[in-house]
């Protein structure tokens, strides 16, 4: 699908500006933002844990953040002092983040943007549809030496 | 004063229980859907109720509203990801005596309880 670069820009600034607000906020170490892109190929990408994010409204689509157990962990311990969180613990981390970064956007969108729960996972489910007709926007980011992606797929 | 923390999130009712730990609040419950957090309010009667608004099956506004027909009392602090500023306008309207935007520390936790607690002070002192 095609997109033109002043909707790419503008989108991925909304949520460049909520992932660097999540990690500022809570953990005084600021987020680095890689250079954005569009997603040709076929594939998503992914790390260990994600937790998305059903996007509808005014826009339809999802949106993502995928990272590995590492970052989860370090998170976890900053917020609520857990060495050793459990695997119930890691994804509703996961989950959490993506529904703080995408509700955020609202502040700039709307209430017609409307956000769901997040469903969590681990690796890749086999069970996961994503629309065809949305344009695939990647923000790899890094926080305290971790990567991972935000990935946003809108009509 | 006795809490009661509503969230879906396991990590958010821990962090909102962790960082009111110095305040002289009871922390009598906590509920991870809308549903639940009807029932404890309907038995418990809180004083205070915690309440996000994204939640699987009924959501934090209808539970608002079913929380201010029982129990009109309650103080409700909605503690939120959506920051819009409609949603944060009608949970005040339907009857939030606080609203927060996630992603909340212990720094905006600790003033959004101070200001509810002085505020109750203040009426029941008569200020």
């Amino acid at each position: 699908m095609k997109t033109s670069k002043a909707e790419f820009d503008a989108t991925c600034s909304l949520f460049i500006n909520s992932v660097n607000n999540y990690f500022r906020h809570l953990t005084e170490i600021d987020s680095e933002l890689n250079v954005p892109y569009i997603k040709q190929s076929e594939g998503l990408m992914l790390k260990d844990y994600t937790g998305m994010i059903g996007i509808s409204g005014n826009r339809k689509g999802f949106v993502y953040i995928s990272a590995n157990r590492i970052m989860y962990e370090d998170l976890i311990k900053i917020f609520i002092g857990i060495d050793d969180p459990s695997e119930e613990d890691i994804l509703d981390m996961a989950g959490e983040i993506s529904n703080v970064v995408a509700g955020n956007v609202r502040a700039n969108l709307g209430a017609n943007f409307m956000i769901s729960v997040p469903v969590v996972f681990q690796g890749m489910p086999s069970k996961l549809k994503i629309p065809e007709d949305v344009s695939i926007y990647v923000i790899p980011i890094v926080w305290n030496n971790h990567e991972a992606f935000v990935v946003i797929g809108l009509q | 004063m006795r809490l009661l923390i509503v969230d879906d999130s396991s990590i958010m009712r821990r962090i909102i229980e962790k960082n009111l730990k110095d305040y002289d609040i009871e922390i009598i419950g906590m509920a991870p859907d809308g549903a639940s957090a009807v029932k404890i309010v309907k038995e418990e009667k809180p004083d205070v109720v915690t309440l996000d608004i994204t939640m699987p099956g009924m959501d934090g506004l209808a539970c608002l509203d079913e929380i201010m027909l029982m129990h009109p009392k309650c103080k409700v602090m909605i503690i939120t990801a959506l920051s819009d500023k409609l949603t944060g306008l009608r949970a005040l309207d339907k009857g939030a005596r606080g609203f927060l935007y996630k992603p909340v520390n212990a720094d905006d936790l600790a003033k959004a309880f101070d200001r509810l607690l002085k505020r109750n002070e203040n009426k029941q002192s008569g200020v």
